[in-house]
């Protein structure tokens, strides 16, 4: 039998069912409409805070362990709204300790109602240094002593606030700053190394920036996730080397009135830059200042980044790729009756003096820099194809893949070309109507200097990551010529040299080179009279251990690589010698023998 | 059974109160404790939090402190300030004409640089110990899920070191 009222507590029964599960429907949907999504994550803000921790970027050292770009301490001062008591004596602060501050704007932003999260916190300047931060924390400690005297809560910079970040710092200055380039870190997020090894290395130097969640809730705190820095490199470059050279170049300019100039000093038993001057210099540390240091398109680093026709020196070339196959010998004799050679009976290819030279073998082809004996051994000796073969061998028309970054590369004009004619061959036999970098010349001439072997030009010789360090094995890239060619090359240069009496020798040292005077073309032809000067030099001789390119870009003393780059050169080796601590050759051949 | 309560209850009804008193008081007690013992390591807990930010912070200025140094340092040691101090100690540069070379026995020229060891092999982590002494159950039970085609004889064989 039912009990009484029955159906009631059916009904009572059902409606409290249906109560509670329209009670449950509804915690369910409202967990997913729009509003509690906001609702949710606003109360994240609450929980803490959501931050980006950056690694701090790596170390730039010079193969001594010189510390060439690292971080230091700046700060960032702003205003958090939540605890500001006395808007005034911010203002006052700020204005008078803050370089780009004024009183109004300060007052006008620490006097802002705090309503939303979002204007909780103004930053008033970032990057701000140490000095000024200790004027602001002696400043706080004052206002401290007269408000416990005074008992009173004015005044206060409560709500004044600075947090350290870390900014670049190349405590050298403008030593080295056209390898280095720079890092612009005003914008955190967007920061990035520009130009010479912070570019090529930026995402080794960077590190991998980590997004933490740091919860104000004491029971969720736990430590932070160990964060690895960013990768440190250790250059090849060496200070002392660079110094020198920087300091040389710079008198060099003052003294022939160059435009502009480069000179690179490289080991080409391994292809490590020691050495590498560009003009203009450029402090990183004030990179904002680029556009005025390098209007227009002036390149960051000319040793990388320009492309011009090296003239004579390039005939080094031309004679180790005829050496090499065998289509001339060092006895070959070329008769120079006339002073000119014309090619294809339409272009006439003139001495760089107009004159005409007599019989010479091939060394006298080279020390007298005859461009009719090198244009006649690339068209009738070598021929088009032989000659381009060995121009590319040697690392021609396209890039060294040197770790810098804005590398210029100017193609090769090759027979296969439409635009390429015969007068081509003649006139790249001697450098013109063909542009190479300064850093393809010193590549390919380590190949002469290091018996036949061509090394990659590098600048970074070591990383360290995670603690390790990794070193850089050196890496043939090519070997263009044989062993025997390159040292009779070599040998060949240096009895030029010395036979000419050149302005490039360095007493006590055998020293193989070549000058080099480049026109510089214009609209209207080689018509300017303005001239690259240019010397390459390897040594020493027996053991080259070096090789130094100068380039000097339109000097006004004199027209001629041989009285404007081949002192350089000198002043160059002179120093560099010491600091390599190479002993002159007969010290050396009595201590290590032959 | 009954009865006999019954009548311990009518002889003297207060044993069975405190029976029932001791009860509650011993349950009183029992929360009382867990909840001393769950707030006093809450409290640690609380504390350590702190302390961890506390610490981080710490760490965070050593860092700073430390790369400031460094920077410092490096712009003490830079080639112009160091040019500098040379010329006011009366340090010239050499002549390299006047440069003497001597041969010193056993002389050992500088070597590479090494800020830090030097690269190691990565050896591959060997199963030294047994996967099941390494496995929660709830990893177990997930792999079993995900794998659930694996014979037994297949798990023995790979956990096998």
């Amino acid at each position: 039998m039912k009990p009484p009222f029955y159906p009631r507590y059916i009904i009572i029964g059902l409606a409290c069912l249906i109560f509670g599960a329209a009670v449950a429907f509804q915690m369910v949907r409202i967990n997913y409409t729009p509003f509690a999504m906001e609702l949710i994550a606003k109360s994240e803000d609450y929980q803490g805070v959501r931050k980006t921790i950056y690694p701090p970027r790596g170390t730039i050292y010079d193969r001594s362990g010189n510390i060439l770009a690292t971080n230091q301490i700046g700060y960032e001062v702003g205003i958090d709204l939540k605890f500001v008591t006395d808007p005034e004596s911010i203002a006052f602060a700020a204005a008078s300790i803050l370089d780009d501050q004024d009183y109004v704007n300060v007052l006008e932003m620490a006097s802002t109602e705090r309503q939303f999260e979002e204007n909780r916190y103004f930053v008033l300047s970032s990057y701000v240094s140490r000095e000024k931060i200790d004027e602001l924390t002696l400043l706080r400690e004052n206002y401290a002593q007269r408000r416990q005297e005074s008992k009173s809560s004015k005044p206060s910079l409560a709500g004044l606030v600075w947090t350290p970040m870390q900014l670049r710092f190349y405590p050298e200055g403008t030593l080295a700053g056209n390898v280095l380039g720079f890092y612009n870190y005003f914008s955190r997020e967007t920061a990035q190394g520009v130009f010479g090894v912070e570019e090529a290395y930026n995402r080794l130097l960077t590190g991998k920036p980590e997004k933490v969640f740091m919860p104000n809730d004491p029971y969720l705190v736990e430590a932070l996730p160990e964060i690895d820095p960013g990768a440190s490199l250790i250059l090849t470059i060496d200070r002392e080397i660079q110094y020198m050279l920087e300091k040389t170049l710079t008198e060099a300019i003052n003294w022939s009135g160059a435009e502009g100039g480069t000179i690179i000093v490289s080991d080409p038993t391994t292809g490590e830059v020691l050495g590498m001057a560009s003009t203009p210099y450029f402090d990183p540390n004030n990179y904002w200042e680029y556009q005025e240091t390098f209007p227009g398109i002036t390149p960051y680093n000319r040793a990388v980044g320009t492309a011009y026709e090296p003239g004579s020196v390039f005939k080094v070339i031309t004679m180790a790729a005829a050496l090499d196959s065998g289509v001339v010998n060092l006895d070959t004799i070329y008769n120079d009756t006339t002073g000119v050679y014309w090619v294809a009976n339409t272009w006439p290819i003139y001495n760089w003096n107009f004159g005409a030279w007599g019989q010479h073998d091939m060394t006298g082809c080279m020390r007298h820099s005859l461009n009719v004996c090198l244009a006649y051994i690339a068209l009738e000796r070598l021929e088009a194809d032989l000659f381009y073969q060995y121009l590319q061998a040697f690392g021609f028309g396209r890039s060294t893949g040197v770790d810098l970054a804005s590398e210029a590369n100017y193609p090769l004009r090759l027979p296969e070309n439409n635009q390429w004619s015969v007068i081509d061959l003649a006139t790249n036999s001697f450098g013109q109507g063909i542009a190479v970098t300064p850093i393809q010349m010193v590549a390919a001439i380590s190949a002469i200097a290091n018996d036949g072997r061509m090394m990659a030009p590098h600048v970074v010789r070591s990383v360290i990551d995670r603690g390790q360090q990794y070193n850089i094995t050196p890496q043939v890239i090519n070997s263009p010529i044989s062993e025997e060619t390159a040292r009779s090359l070599t040998q060949m240069l240096t009895t030029t040299l010395k036979e000419e009496a050149s302005l490039a020798l360095v007493d006590g040292y055998d020293i193989a080179g070549k000058t080099g005077t480049g026109e510089i073309p214009t609209q209207f032809g080689y018509t300017s009279g303005l001239t690259n000067a240019s010397f390459v030099g390897w040594g020493p001789s027996n053991d080259p251990q070096f090789v130094v390119y100068v380039w000097l870009e339109k000097p006004t003393i004199s027209q001629w690589g041989s009285e404007v780059a081949a002192p350089v050169f000198r002043d160059v080796v002179e120093q560099l010698v010491v600091l390599m601590k190479i002993p002159p050759d007969n010290a050396r051949l009595q201590i290590f023998g032959d | 059974m009954k009865t006999r309560l019954i009548q311990a209850y009518k002889q003297a009804p207060w044993r069975i109160q405190l029976q029932w008193i001791g009860l509650f008081l011993l349950g009183v007690i029992l929360i009382a404790s867990v909840t001393g013992v769950y707030l006093n390591i809450s409290a640690q807990a609380a504390a350590s939090g702190r302390q961890i930010q506390s610490l981080e912070r710490r760490i965070n200025n050593i860092n700073n402190e430390i790369t400031q140094l460094t920077t410092d340092l490096a712009y003490t040691r830079s080639t112009k300030n160091m040019m500098a101090r040379a010329e006011e100690l009366g340090f010239t540069l050499l002549n390299p004409h006047e440069a003497l070379y001597l041969e010193i026995p056993g002389y050992k020229p500088k070597e590479d640089l090494m800020l830090a060891p030097p690269r190691e092999n990565l050896i591959s982590e060997s199963l030294i110990v047994r996967s099941s002494y390494r496995t929660s159950i709830w990893d177990w039970i997930l792999a079993q899920i995900q794998a659930p085609l694996i014979t037994p004889a297949q798990i023995e064989e790979e956990t096998t070191p």
